[in-house]
C-alpha cells in the first residue's frame, strides 16, 4: 500500500535571479513499511525533497499525497496537525527540547495530540525501553551523549504512531557504535512494528541497512535501486 | 497551558544567568522608579503640611463671597449644630473658628499693618502646633486677652513679653476697632511672610475688637489626608446653607497646586525615560532569547506545536520575567522607602536655606502612599507584556526550514 506518492515535483530557488532547481521533476512511490535511503552528493536536492514530503517546505510545481492526502492544499494550520498525526522527524543535530527531560521529549507529541496522562507515561516508557534509555528516561538531553540523544529522537518521532518517519542525516553527528546502534534500532522497529522509514543520508552504513535506495542527483532521480527484488 | 507554563518556567532558568540580569535590572528600575516618585510625592505632601496646614487648613467654610473680598461684612455666623454636623462626618478629623482681619499694629513710635487672626487656640495648635514655635513667653489660651506676636512684627516695633500693643483698624460695619493688648508671646513663625505680619488672637478677644460678635471668616476643617478632601467638599457641601460655600486647600492655594503640578510632570518626563530604558534592556534579553532559538523554535513547530501554542509559551516566559522583576522590585523598594519615610534626607546649604525661607523643614521626606509603588509595578508588567509581542510576531512569521538551519 503507497503510503507516499510524489508526482512530477519541482522545487526552484531564487539566487541572485538565477532560477536553482533544487528538485527537479521527482516521481516516486513509497510503500508502508519500506526502509529507503535517499542518497546523493551535497546539493543534490535530498533534504529539500525530504523538507516538502514532511510539510516542512512548500513545492514550487507538482503534488505530494500522503495516505491519500494531497498535502501541497492543506493550509498551515491544517498541516501543523497533519504532520504531528501522520509523520514523525528524525533531524541531524537531534534537536529534543533542552529543558524537558528525556520521557518529556517522547511525551511532547502526544501531549500535543491530547493523549491522556497514564497513556503518554506508558507508550513514552515503552519507546524509551524500546531504544535502549529505559533507565535514563529522567535525564534531560545536555545529560546524555550524542547516540542517546537520537535514539530519544527517534523514540519522540514514533510517539504519535506516525504513518512514516523522516530522518534527515540521522546518523551524520554519531560515532560507529552509536551509528550501527541506532539503526540496529530502526531497523527492528521497522521489521517487528512495520514502521516505514525514510532517510536522507551520506552514510554508507546507512545505505548498507536501507532495502531500497533511491539516488539523487542535480533534483531529479538517477537510480531507484530496491533490494528486496535484486 | 499547564505544559506552556512548565515550558516558560523551564526555559527561563536554562541560561539563569541571563534571567537574573533580565529580573536585576527590572528589580532596579521599579526601585529608581518608586524611589523617585515616594521623594517627589513625600516633598508634596511636607509643603502642603507646611504651607497650607499652616494657613488654610485643608478644607474651610466661608460665606460665598468671602474668597473674593476678604472682608469682616462677609463673616458668617456658624451654628453649633452646623458645627457639629461637620464634625460627625467621616474623615473629618477637627473643626475650628477663625476671624480674619487687618489693623494698624503700633508701639508709641511706629505701626505696621498687620494680619489679625482670631483662633480657637487648642484647636489651632492642633492644626498647626504652632505654639512649638514659640520664642518667648507662652501660646494663647481659651479666654486670654493678650495676643501673640510674629517675632518679625515684634522687632519692627521694639516690643516684647509683657509690652502693650496698640490695634487700630475698622470693625464690622465701619465700626472703629481700638484696643490695647498685653504680649503674651512671640513666636518665630516658619512663613517669614506671616513672622512679619502675624497678630494671633483668641477667636472672642478678636471678635469682641472688631465687633463681630458670633461670626468667623471661615470654619477650618482638618481631615488625615490631603489626597481626599474631595468626599470631604461634596459631604461638607451637602448640609450649608446656600449662603455658605466650602472651599478646598486646591482652591484656596492654586498656585501650590500649579507648582507641584508643573513638577510632577518634570517628574514624569524623568519616568518616561527611565520606562524606555528598562523597556531596550528587557527588549534586548528577549531579541537575544527570539534569535538564539530559532532551531529549536522551528523543531517545535516541525512536530506539530501550533504556532499560536509556541507563542504562548514564549509569551508567558517574558511575562515572568516582568512579574519576578515586579514582585521583587516591590518589595525592595517598599522597604527602602520605608526606612527612608522615617529617616528623611537632610538638605545642607542654600537649599536648606530656601526650604526655611519658604517655611518647610529642610529635609527630603518620602511618601508610602501604596499607588506609587503598585503604579510602577503595572507600568513595568505592561511593558513586559508589550515586548512579548516580538516573540509572538517573529513565531508568527517563522519558516521552519530556515530555523531549522539557524
Amino acid at each position: 500500500m503507497k503510503i507516499i506518492e510524489i508526482k512530477n515535483l519541482y522545487k526552484t530557488y531564487e539566487d541572485n535571479s538565477v532560477p536553482v532547481h533544487a528538485v527537479n521533476g521527482v516521481d516516486l512511490s513509497i510503500e508502508e513499511g519500506e526502509f529507503t535511503a535517499i542518497v546523493g552528493p551535497s546539493g543534490s536536492g535530498k533534504t529539500t525533497l525530504l523538507n516538502i514530503v514532511g510539510g516542512l517546505d512548500n513545492a514550487t510545481e507538482g503534488s505530494v499525497f500522503i495516505d491519500g492526502v494531497d498535502i501541497s492544499k492543506l493550509s498551515s494550520r491544517k498541516m501543523t496537525d497533519f504532520r504531528m498525526h501522520k509523520i514523525g522527524f528524525v533531524f541531524q543535530a537531534y534537536n529534543l527540547i533542552p529543558v524537558l527531560t528525556a520521557k518529556e521529549n517522547v511525551e511532547f507529541v502526544m501531549h500535543l495530540q491530547g493523549e491522556k496522562k497514564a497513556k503518554r507515561d506508558a507508550r513514552a516508557s515503552e519507546l524509551l525501553k524500546a531504544v535502549g534509555l529505559g533507565t535514563m528516561m529522567d535525564r534531560r538531553p545536555s545529560k546524555l551523549s550524542g547516540g542517546q540523544q537520537q535514539r530519544v529522537a527517534v523514540a519522540r518521532a514514533l510517539a504519535s504512531k506516525p504513518k512514516f518517519v523522516l530522518a534527515d542525516e540521522p546518523t551524520a553527528n554519531l560515532d560507529s557504535k552509536s551509528t550501527e546502534n541506532l539503526l540496529d534500532i530502526m531497523e527492528q522497529l521497522n521489521k517487528e512494528e512495520k514502521i516505514t522509514f525514510i532517510f536522507s543520508t551520506h552514510d554508507q552504513r546507512v545505505v548498507n541497512k536501507a532495502r531500497r535506495v533511491v539516488m539523487l542527483e542535480d533534483g531529479k532521480i538517477k537510480s531507484d535501486l530496491n533490494k528486496n527484488q535484486g | 497551558m499547564k505544559t506552556s507554563i512548565k515550558l516558560a518556567w523551564r526555559n527561563l532558568w536554562r541560561n539563569r544567568r541571563r534571567t537574573i540580569i533580565a529580573i536585576s535590572s527590572i528589580v532596579f528600575s521599579v526601585l529608581l522608579a518608586s524611589w523617585m516618585r515616594s521623594m517627589q510625592e513625600g516633598s508634596y505632601a511636607s509643603m502642603i503640611d507646611n504651607v497650607v496646614k499652616f494657613y488654610s487648613g485643608y478644607l474651610q467654610v466661608q460665606d460665598t463671597a468671602y474668597w473674593e473680598e476678604r472682608t469682616l461684612e462677609n463673616t458668617i455666623e456658624v451654628t453649633p449644630n452646623l458645627k457639629n454636623q461637620i464634625e460627625r462626618i467621616e474623615d473629618v478629623t477637627l473643626v475650628s473658628n477663625r476671624l480674619e482681619s487687618f489693623a494698624l499694629a503700633a508701639n508709641h513710635q511706629h505701626s505696621k499693618p498687620a494680619m489679625v487672626l482670631g483662633i480657637e487656640p487648642e484647636a489651632e495648635d492642633r492644626i498647626t502646633a504652632i505654639s512649638k514655635k514659640i520664642k518667648d513667653g507662652a501660646f494663647l489660651q481659651t479666654g486670654d486677652k493678650g495676643v501673640v506676636l510674629g517675632k518679625g512684627l515684634a522687632d519692627f516695633l521694639s516690643l516684647g513679653v509683657g509690652d502693650t500693643l496698640v490695634m487700630i483698624g475698622q470693625g464690622y460695619h465701619g465700626i472703629s476697632a481700638n484696643g490695647l493688648f498685653t504680649i503674651k508671646g512671640i513666636l518665630d513663625h516658619p512663613n517669614p511672610e506671616f513672622n512679619k505680619r502675624l497678630v494671633f488672637m483668641e477667636i472672642e478677644n478678636a471678635r469682641e475688637f472688631y465687633s463681630t460678635y458670633g461670626l468667623s471668616s471661615s470654619l477650618v476643617i482638618m481631615t488625615d489626608d490631603h489626597y481626599e478632601v474631595g468626599h470631604l467638599k461634596k459631604n461638607i457641601g451637602a448640609i450649608l446653607p446656600s449662603d455658605k460655600t466650602v472651599m478646598t486647600w486646591q482652591d484656596m492655594q492654586p498656585e501650590v497646586v500649579q507648582m507641584i503640578k508643573s513638577d510632577r510632570a518634570g517628574g514624569i518626563v524623568m519616568l518616561a525615560i527611565l520606562y524606555m530604558v528598562i523597556a531596550f534592556g528587557m527588549f534586548s534579553v528577549v531579541m537575544m532569547m527570539v534569535k538564539e532559538r530559532q532551531r529549536e523554535f522551528g523543531v517545535i513547530h516541525a512536530v506539530g506545536m501550533k504556532k499560536q501554542k509556541l507563542s504562548v509559551i514564549v509569551f508567558w516566559e517574558t511575562v515572568f520575567i516582568g512579574i519576578a522583576g515586579c514582585i521583587i522590585g516591590l518589595i525592595i523598594s517598599y522597604a527602602f522607602c520605608i526606612w527612608f519615610y522615617y529617616h528623611p534626607l537632610p538638605l545642607t546649604g542654600e537649599t536648606a536655606e530656601a526650604y526655611i525661607q519658604y517655611g518647610m523643614e529642610p529635609y527630603m521626606f518620602f511618601s508610602l502612599k501604596p499607588s506609587l509603588f503598585y503604579n510602577q509595578m503595572i507600568l513595568v508588567f505592561f511593558i513586559s507584556v508589550f515586548i512579548s509581542l516580538f516573540p509572538v510576531f517573529n513565531i508568527h512569521r517563522l519558516k521552519i526550514t530556515k530555523a531549522l538551519r539557524a
